[in-house]
C-alpha cells in the first residue's frame, strides 16, 4: 500500500492530526503508552504513518534517533509518496526548525511535502491572520492552515491529501534553503514575518507555571496530582472491576449449569472462570491508569511533572525523565521501560530501566489486593476517609518507590559507575497547557486493555490449564495432594517452607515467574479445586482459613514488592538494555533480596 | 552591561547570549542551535525549577527547562 508519513516536533497536535485522519482504527508498532512508536492507520487508500514527535534530524536520545532512522529509510522507500509536516500555528518558528528539516531531506530523495499549518483556531482566537499562500511560496512547498481540534479547513486538506499523494511528484519542494544555519535564519524570519507574538501565545502558560512551578504550591500540586491519581486507581476502577468480577461470576453460573456435572464443568469453573476470570478483573484497573496519565501528558502537566522531579531524583543518579517511565511503570513495566528511551543519559537511562520492575505494576495489584484481604480489617477511620487496606496499599506502592530509589542510588554508585561524553544533559519542553482531547486518549486507554489481554492472556491460560490438568489428575490419586502437582509441590516445599509457606504458595510462585497475576489464578485453580469460590473475597477467605500466618503473608507480599517476576519484562529488559549479563544480574538479586525479606518477615514476625 | 552565565541571570530578566564554552559536546550544542539558543539571540530567564532545580527560559516561541550543568556553561550580558 503507497504511504503517506506525518511528522512534526513534540506537543504540536500531531497526534489529533493522525486521529482525525485515520479514525479510531490504528495499528501501533509498538506497546502503549509514552514511548517511541509508529502508529498506523488507514486515510482512503493510502497507509498513513505518524512519526514519534522530534526536535531535529540530529538526534539526542535514543527515542529520537530511531525516530529518525525509521524517517530516512520510508523517504528511501519507493512506496512512500508524501510527507505532511505538521505545524503548531502558535509556535511557528520552533516547529518549522524540524519540518524544514524534513522538507531539505525530502526534497533530496524526491518525495513531496505539505505543511500543515495545525492549531490554526488558536490563532483566530487571538485576531491573527496568517497569510498561508505567501507562506506556501516562501517554503516551496503547499501550507494548509487547519485544526486538528476544531476540524477547521480538515475537510478540504484532506481532498487536498489524497490529490496531492496520487500525483506526488507536483509537491516536491521547489526550494533549496540552504545550510543548516541559513534554515534556521529562515525559520526566524518567517515566524517574525507571518507567526503571531510569542508573549501573547505564552501569557497564560508563564502564569500558570508561576503557580505550578513555585517551590511552595508547585510542590504541593505536584502532591496532591500525584494523590489524585493513585486514589483515582481504586476509587474509579473499583465499580468496573466489581462489574467485570459479577459479570463473569454470572457467566460462570451459567455456563457451568448448562453443561452439568462432570470433569467438563471442573475445568470451566476452576482453570477458565476461576483463574482466567481472576486475571480479567484488573483490565479495568489498567484502563484507569492509562487514563490518568493520558490527561496528564495531554494537559501538558507531565514536563512539569518531570522538571520538579530532576532535582530529587538526580541525588539518586536518575533524571527528572525517568520520572515518567516509573509512572508508567504503575500500569506496566513494558511500556515503561521502553519509555525510558526518551532520557537523554545512557547511564541514567540503564539506572531508570533497571529500577522500573519495582514499580507496583498492575500485575501485582491482583496479588496486593488478595493478601491484603486476607491479612488486614477493612477497618475505616474518619467517616470512611482512611481506610486500613487503602492505606497498605499505599504503603506497597511507597516500598516498591523507595526500594527502586534505593537500588538506584546502589547501582549508580557500584555496577553502572560509568559517565562518558555521550551522557546528556536535562533539556525539556515545557509544552502549553492544554485541554486534553478525547479521541487520542480513547485509543490509548482501548490500546492498553487491548496489550494487556493479548500479552498476559495466552501465559495465564497455558499455566492455568497445565496446573489444572496436572492438579486434576491422576483422577484416582485421592484429591490435590496427591496429584501430579502435588508431587511437584512437595518437591518445591523444601524452598518455600523456610517462608512458612506450604507446597501450594510454592507452586504458585513459581508459575508467576511467567507472570505475577499468575499467581492469584493458580491460588484460585488450587483452592478452587479443592471447593473455594472463584472470585478474590472468596478465595480470601478460604486463605484465611487455610491459615497462613501474619508473618509468612507480610513476607509474601514483600517478595512480591521486590521480585522480578515477569517474563514479558524480562525479555524487555534484556532488548533494551542489549546485556543479557545485567538483566539476569537483576533478575537474580531481586530474586535473592525478596526472598531474604520474605524469610526474614517470617522469622521475625512469625 | 555584566557578563554572567545563563544559570545566573536573574528572574525575568532578559539576557542576550554572548558564547557557549567550548566544553559544551558538539551534540548537546547542536540541540541547543535547534532551540534557538545561539549567539546573539536574546533569552528570558523565567527563573528555577522547585527545590533549585533545572532553570526554566523562554526562546522564542518555546518555554524551556534547562539543567545547571548546561546553563552555566552559556555565557550572557545582562542590560542594567
Amino acid at each position: 500500500m503507497k504511504k503517506i508519513i506525518l511528522v512534526g516536533k513534540p506537543n504540536s497536535g500531531k497526534s489529533l492530526l493522525f486521529n482525525q485522519l485515520t479514525g479510531l482504527r490504528q495499528k501501533v508498532a509498538n506497546y502503549p503508552g509514552v514511548t517511541v512508536e509508529l502508529k498506523s492507520g488507514r486515510f482512503g487508500e493510502f497507509e498513513l504513518v505518524d512519526y514519534p514527535g522530534a526536535y531535529s534530524l540530529s538526534s539526542l536520545s535514543q527515542d529520537e534517533d530511531i525516530a529518525v532512522q525509521k524517517l530516512h529509510s520510508a523517504l528511501d522507500h519507493a512506496d512512500t509518496q508524501l510527507v505532511i509536516c505538521n505545524l503548531d500555528a502558535t509556535r511557528l518558528e520552533s516547529s518549522l526548525q524540524f519540518a524544514v528539516q524534513v522538507q531539505a531531506l525530502a526534497r533530496a530523495k524526491q518525495k513531496a511535502v505539505v505543511f500543515a499549518l495545525n492549531m490554526a483556531d488558536q490563532l483566530q482566537r487571538f485576531g491573527h491572520r496568517l497569510d498561508t499562500d505567501a507562506l506556501s511560496r516562501q517554503l516551496g512547498s503547499p501550507v494548509f492552515a487547519i485544526s486538528a481540534k476544531t476540524l477547521l479547513g480538515l475537510s478540504e486538506f484532506q481532498l487536498a491529501l489524497t490529490d496531492i499523494a496520487k500525483a506526488p511528484e507536483l509537491a516536491i519542494p521547489s526550494h533549496d534553503h540552504g545550510d543548516a544555519r541559513a534554515q534556521r535564519q529562515l525559520c526566524r524570519q518567517l515566524a517574525r514575518d507571518y507567526g503571531i507574538q510569542s508573549d501573547i501565545v505564552l501569557k497564560n502558560q508563564n502564569r500558570i507555571d508561576a503557580f505550578m512551578l513555585n517551590n511552595i504550591t508547585g510542590g504541593l500540586a505536584f502532591l496532591l496530582v500525584m494523590f489524585f491519581l493513585f486514589q483515582s486507581i481504586f476509587t474509579f476502577a473499583a465499580p468496573l472491576m466489581d462489574a467485570v468480577e459479577s459479570g463473569i461470576g454470572a457467566l460462570a453460573s451459567w455456563v457451568t449449569a448448562a453443561i452439568g456435572p462432570g470433569a467438563t464443568q471442573d475445568f470451566l469453573n476452576d482453570a477458565i472462570f476461576g483463574g482466567l476470570g481472576s486475571f480479567l478483573v484488573f483490565v479495568p484497573q489498567i484502563m484507569v491508569l492509562t487514563l490518568i496519565i493520558g490527561l496528564l501528558e495531554d494537559s501538558g502537566y507531565l514536563a512539569r511533572a518531570a522538571l520538579i522531579c530532576h532535582r530529587p531524583l538526580s541525588y539518586f543518579g536518575l533524571s527528572g525523565r525517568s520520572f515518567i517511565p516509573y509512572l508508567s511503570g504503575h500500569a506496566c513495566a513494558i511500556p515503561a521501560i521502553m519509555a525510558a528511551r526518551t532520557i537523554e543519559s545512557p547511564r541514567k537511562r540503564l539506572l531508570t530501566m533497571a529500577t522500573i520492575p519495582l514499580m507496583a505494576c498492575s500485575a501485582r495489584l491482583p496479588v496486593y489486593a488478595l493478601l491484603i484481604s486476607v491479612l488486614i480489617p477493612s477497618t475505616s477511620y474518619l467517616g470512611g476517609l482512611v481506610n486500613l487496606q487503602g492505606i497498605a496499599f499505599f504503603s506497597l506502592y511507597l516500598l516498591g518507590i523507595l526500594f527502586a530509589l534505593l537500588i538506584s542510588t546502589l547501582l549508580s554508585r557500584f555496577v553502572i559507575t560509568e559517565q562518558n561524553q555521550s551522557d546528556m544533559p536535562f533539556i525539556l519542553e515545557l509544552p502549553s497547557y492544554r485541554l486534553p482531547h478525547w479521541k487520542p486518549l480513547l485509543v490509548r486507554v482501548l490500546g492498553s486493555a487491548k496489550s494487556f489481554i493479548y500479552r498476559s492472556g495466552p501465559v495465564i491460560f497455558a499455566v492455568t490449564v497445565l496446573i489444572w490438568i496436572l492438579g486434576y489428575f491422576p483422577s484416582d490419586a485421592g484429591g490435590l495432594a496427591h496429584s501430579y502437582l502435588g508431587q511437584i509441590g512437595h518437591v518445591l516445599e523444601p524452598i518455600f517452607s523456610p517462608l512458612g509457606l506450604d507446597w501450594r504458595y510454592g507452586v504458585a510462585i513459581v508459575m508467576s515467574f511467567l507472570a505475577r497475576e499468575v499467581f492469584v489464578g493458580a491460588l484460585g485453580t488450587l483452592f478452587g479445586m479443592e471447593g473455594a469460590d472463584e472470585n478474590i473475597a472468596g478465595l480470601a477467605a478460604n486463605i484465611q482459613a487455610d491459615g497462613l500466618t501474619l508473618g509468612a503473608g507480610i513476607g509474601l507480599l514483600l517478595f512480591y514488592v521486590v521480585a522480578l517476576q515477569c517474563v514479558a519484562t524480562v525479555a524487555t529488559l534484556k532488548a533494551e538494555t542489549g546485556s543479557t549479563k545485567l538483566t539476569m544480574g537483576l533478575v537474580a538479586g531481586y530474586g535473592v533480596l525478596a526472598y531474604v525479606l520474605a524469610w526474614l518477615a517470617a522469622t521475625l514476625i512469625g | 552591561m555584566q557578563i554572567s552565565t545563563l544559570w545566573h541571570a536573574p528572574k525575568h530578566a532578559a539576557v542576550a547570549i554572548d558564547t557557549i564554552a567550548d566544553s559544551v559536546t558538539p551534540m548537546v550544542l547542536q540541540r541547543l542551535f535547534d532551540m534557538g539558543l545561539e549567539p546573539g539571540q536574546t533569552v528570558l530567564s523565567l527563573g528555577r525549577g522547585p527545590f533549585n532545580g533545572p532553570l526554566v527560559v523562554q526562546i522564542n516561541d518555546c518555554v524551556f527547562s534547562i539543567e545547571q550543568q548546561v546553563a552555566q556553561h552559556i555565557f550572557v550580558s545582562t542590560h542594567r
